[in-house]
């Protein structure tokens, strides 16, 4: 735990301002307030929640493709913040990413070679006899061949394009790629291939992934640890296997629950439970308290009026739940993971 | 891991494909090279010195020593002509030249860098163009003077702003590309982003904007030396000897049509060569004709009926027997075959495949909503005992809606922005159900409550972008149920929404059918999604149907090792210890199947015999697989 991370976001705040008709600042949208996160080298960090949580703001501010508002994110030695996007050299090339959408993240003008080549020709001096051997050595690392350099993206389907997509990102042996969603537009049949794929990858390379899904199950498999936002707020954060097994923050167990399972029979026993509970407000957007109040069916008079903050997850990680809260320990929502922890 | 054959679907248009076009290219082609050569060869080419006069011969018609005659000072009109190519060719290079020069990098720099550029730019470019062309010229020949090179940088700033609107316009979409950020991220510099990245793919269209200029030069040339504005006497262009022409109308109108003709052929061939240009390069502009919007039914080609029945169920609503969709003209590419399935009132049918299975084709075919180029070749569809298939199409107009609703899988387009979301449902009713304005209103609103929105007569009045995606699904829920169906075709409706989202809608469906008792036919791709929801399941592979059971034997007990792969790709199955079991390969698309099982290719448990079709076996539990009864493939095992 004395290693410091590879990459420490603290108390990052995105913002997106609105314009008016004169081209004036117009209302803000705080699409990421205050988030912490943490990624060691090689270790690979799962973000969660649904579309419009801020998940994808964070790792476009990590990519330096929109200015944080304020906090910091440091990576080795470099406070990216203070870059203001305008990203050296030296970050630029440790720092890829590989995209959803495989049918538009490459140029249709250009063929595998000139795409997975471009950044040995952005950040590096070698020649084109040097780039093209490299170029069919990453091939083979994605499990395409030599033969496939000169030609262009239509001719591939979506699992071969987010190969040579992620050939692309491999090439400047970067200690960081951010995964945005890098196979929901997948068949399901074809996602395990890229999974496996990515995850050897990190193994044998050593890189780290911060990868952007909403498909918990998925992130668990990859993940070492989770973080779920909502609204924003990063609301949990720990090791996978206790976030997903254990989850302490009460939306991360409605996102749990939500995600259905392949045994109809739990399906239907789950069901069941649900119309035992009450309907809740639908209002999702909270300006003062817990960002999850109004959907949250353990919320307490606390959480209407105060930010709750990080407490710490017994299993590891933390939460921003009152729920955890050492004055309400004794019915806190961790107790049961405790329970099971005795043999 | 075959590299797949984008030819196929057509997509792509290929050049020189029409022969008829050829024939016309090859003129245009040839004019403009007959053109440029005798340009450049006018000094050997052209008979006399297209200066000298000779007064004595002046005004004078076609004859043996001058085909074309003399003009006023006696000069030969052919050679003036052939020189005059000489102008046409500096004239049009020049001009364009300019254009292009000035237009695509401003236009480049300010789509890319947009904000306060963009907007002085083209607030400049919107003066510009507002004013006649050849008087923008004038003005600025009137500060340049007079002359050939001149009016040609005056015409170069002109057609620069055509240029620069292009290139403008494509930066702007193609900025928006994930390409693009991808570069970003790599580190490309913005000189780099713009030039390498987005520049080729302007190119198209610079191609045949290029020609609609070099015509529209040529002609604005001709029209300023007419003029007295571009090149000046004595020197030989289209537009001085038409101006020439002009004075001696009188004398002998037939020096107006050498120069007349040539320039009409010029400034034709190039429009032509644009034109074609555009049509071969533009992306699938005109690749299928439409043959007509719905798909056109065809007498079914009984003889060779499939073998696999669905068993007869109570209260049936829907049967489709033997169903095969070809894509093209005849013969045809197959799209779906020999697909059968029945669907009970009050029950759900789930259609699970991958992309390129042909579920939902299967529930547009249903619908009767295929599309152009498609059509269904066999097999029969039977709603509620009627065949549509013996339905004009007018008549399954009529049971759209009525009988037999869809729901997409994004409710932000399947709605239509300009209309509130009240309205439409209302629509529907008075259309199908011949309800007065107010009945049709509260009906509607009626049945925004009952698919659980809060403040249903408010939420009636919204427009779709003002509902959330879990709300605006609910309102095409109950679009499709307001004349009461009794088939609800639901394509990947919870597809698009988040999945706390999707369980509300999962759990929705499930009320209104208990309420309304209708038949759903669920098409997803996500399996768990299907155990949720559906009653009994029918798994799909490139177009057929490989197995069909009911939802916790199919789950409990897959026979068909595809089903069996899915299951077990599903993260939800596995434990967190890659790697995650996958089916190797792809799917095959249309016209790629193999022979005999589609499935052969990436099954585990493929023998030689695998290669002989395979029949989908009768009853309750359907299975396409010879060696399903070997197999033992529960999850697990």
């Amino acid at each position: 735990m004395t290693v410091r991370p590879l990459l420490e976001i603290t108390d990052l705040s995105v913002t997106y301002w609105g314009r008016s008709l004169l081209g004036l600042r117009g209302k803000p949208f705080f699409a990421v307030k205050g988030a912490n996160l943490a990624i060691r080298a090689g270790e690979t960090l799962g973000l969660v929640g649904e579309s419009g949580s801020g998940k994808s703001s964070i790792a476009n501010t990590v990519l330096g493709l929109v200015p944080a508002s304020s906090g910091s994110i440091r990576f080795g030695d470099h406070d990216l913040v203070a870059m203001k996007t305008r990203y050296p050299s030296e970050v630029r090339n440790q720092i890829q990413a590989v995209f959803q959408d495989p049918y538009s993240s490459l140029n249709p003008s250009m063929t595998v070679e000139g795409i997975v080549t471009e950044p040995l020709r952005v950040h590096t001096n070698m020649n084109k006899a040097e780039r093209r051997e490299r170029a069919i050595e990453l091939l083979k690392l994605v499990s395409l061949q030599e033969e496939h350099l000169s030609r262009h993206p239509h001719q591939f389907s979506g699992g071969q394009r987010q190969r040579i997509a992620i050939a692309s990102a491999l090439a400047l042996r970067p200690k960081l790629i951010v995964l945005d969603e890098p196979v929901s537009a997948l068949d399901v049949s074809t996602q395990n291939q890229i999974i496996n794929l990515l995850y050897e990858r990190r193994d044998a390379l050593g890189i780290a992934y911060l990868l952007i899904a909403h498909d918990l199950a998925l992130v668990h498999h990859i993940s070492d640890r989770i973080a779920v936002m909502y609204l924003g707020h990063i609301v949990e954060e720990g090791p996978s296997d206790r976030v997903y097994k254990n989850p302490a923050h009460p939306y991360t167990k409605a996102l749990l629950d939500a995600v259905p399972l392949l045994d109809p029979d739990r399906q239907r026993a789950r069901r069941e439970s649900r119309k035992l509970q009450p309907a809740l407000d639908t209002q999702r957007v909270a300006d003062v308290g817990c960002p999850y109040k109004n959907r949250c069916p353990m919320a307490m008079p606390r959480c209407q009026t105060d930010m709750p903050p990080e407490y710490p997850v017994a299993g590891g990680g933390v939460a921003n739940c009152f729920l955890l809260a050492p004055e309400v320990e004794g019915h806190h929502a961790t107790k049961p993971s405790r329970e099971k922890r005795i043999p | 891991m075959t590299v797949e054959n984008a030819e196929s679907a057509g997509a792509v248009g290929k050049p020189w494909r029409i022969s008829a076009s050829n024939v016309l290219v090859g003129v245009a082609v040839s004019i403009l090279a007959l053109l440029v050569f005798l340009a450049v060869f006018a000094d050997v080419i052209a008979p006399y010195d297209p200066l000298r006069q000779n007064l004595i011969n002046a005004l004078q018609g076609p004859s043996a020593r001058h085909w074309l005659g003399t003009d006023d000072l006696g000069r030969d009109v052919l050679s003036r002509l052939i020189y005059g190519c000489r102008i046409a060719v500096i004239a049009a290079t020049e001009a364009t030249a300019i254009a292009v020069a000035l237009g695509v990098p401003i236009g480049l720099f300010i789509g890319y860098r947009g904000g306060w550029w963009d907007w002085v730019v083209m607030r400049i470019v919107e003066a510009i163009v507002s004013i006649p062309g050849i008087m923008v010229a004038i003005v600025i020949i009137a500060i340049l003077g007079p002359g050939l090179h001149r009016a040609m940088i005056a015409l170069g700033i002109l057609f620069s702003t055509s240029f620069l609107r292009l290139a403008r316009g494509v930066v702007l979409a193609e900025r928006e590309e994930i390409y693009v950020r991808s570069a970003r991220v790599i580190g490309a510099s913005d000189s780099r982003i713009l030039f390498r990245h987005i520049f080729p793919n302007i190119a198209p269209p610079l191609i045949v904007q290029v020609t609609l200029t070099v015509g529209a030069v040529l002609l604005s040339e001709a029209g300023l030396s007419f003029i007295g504005l571009g090149v000046q006497p004595p020197q030989a262009s289209w537009g001085t000897m038409l101006n020439t022409a002009a004075a001696f109308m009188q004398l002998n109108w037939f020096l107006s049509i050498p120069p007349g003709i040539a320039i009409i052929l010029t400034v034709l061939s190039v429009n032509l060569l644009g034109d074609v240009l555009r049509d071969s390069i533009g992306r699938g502009i005109a690749a299928t004709a439409p043959e007509g919007r719905t798909a056109t039914f065809e007498p079914s080609r009984s003889a060779a009926s499939p073998a696999a029945r669905p068993e007869t169920r109570e209260n049936e609503v829907l049967r489709v027997e033997g169903l095969e969709v070809m894509v093209g003209s005849d013969p045809g590419l197959p799209i779906i075959t020999d697909l059968s399935f029945s669907i009970a009132q009050g029950e759900t049918l789930g259609l699970v495949g991958e992309s390129g299975s042909g579920k939902t084709m299967t529930g547009l075919a249903i619908l009767g909503l295929m599309g152009a180029g498609l059509r269904i070749t066999r097999g029969s569809i039977v709603l509620d005992g009627i065949d549509l298939r013996c339905l004009a199409s007018a008549e399954i107009e009529k049971l759209r809606g009525d009988e037999v609703a869809m729901v997409f899988q994004d409710p932000t387009t399947s709605l239509n922005p300009a209309f509130t979301v009240g309205s439409q449902i209302a629509e529907v009713l008075r259309a199908k159900q011949g309800l007065s304005q107010r009945q049709a209103w509260d009906r509607a609103v009626a049945l925004i409550e009952r698919v659980g929105i809060p403040q249903p007569g408010a939420r009636a009045k919204a427009y779709p972008h003002e509902l959330s995606g879990g709300m605006a699904q609910r309102i095409a829920i109950a679009r499709a149920l307001s004349c009461n169906p009794s088939l609800l075709i639901a394509d990947e409706p919870t597809t698009a929404l988040d999945v706390t989202v999707q369980q509300e809608i999962l759990d929705l469906f499930r009320d209104l059918q208990d309420e309304f008792g209708m038949a759903i036919l669920f098409i997803t791709h996500d399996l768990a999604v299907a155990a949720d929801i559906c009653d009994r399941i029918s798994v799909m592979y490139a177009g057929e149907m490989v197995e069909m059971a009911g939802v916790d034997t199919l789950f409990h007990d897959p026979k068909h090792p595809y089903t069996a792969g899915l299951l077990s790709a599903m993260p939800h199955a596995s434990d967190r210890n890659p790697p995650l079991p996958t089916i190797r390969g792809n799917v095959p698309r249309p016209g790629a199947w193999p022979a005999g099982c589609r499935f052969s290719n990436r099954c585990d448990f493929a023998v030689a015999t695998c290669k002989q079709p395979v029949a989908l076996t009768s009853g309750e539990r359907m299975v396409r697989c010879l060696r399903a009864d070997q197999l033992d493939l529960r999850p697990g095992t």
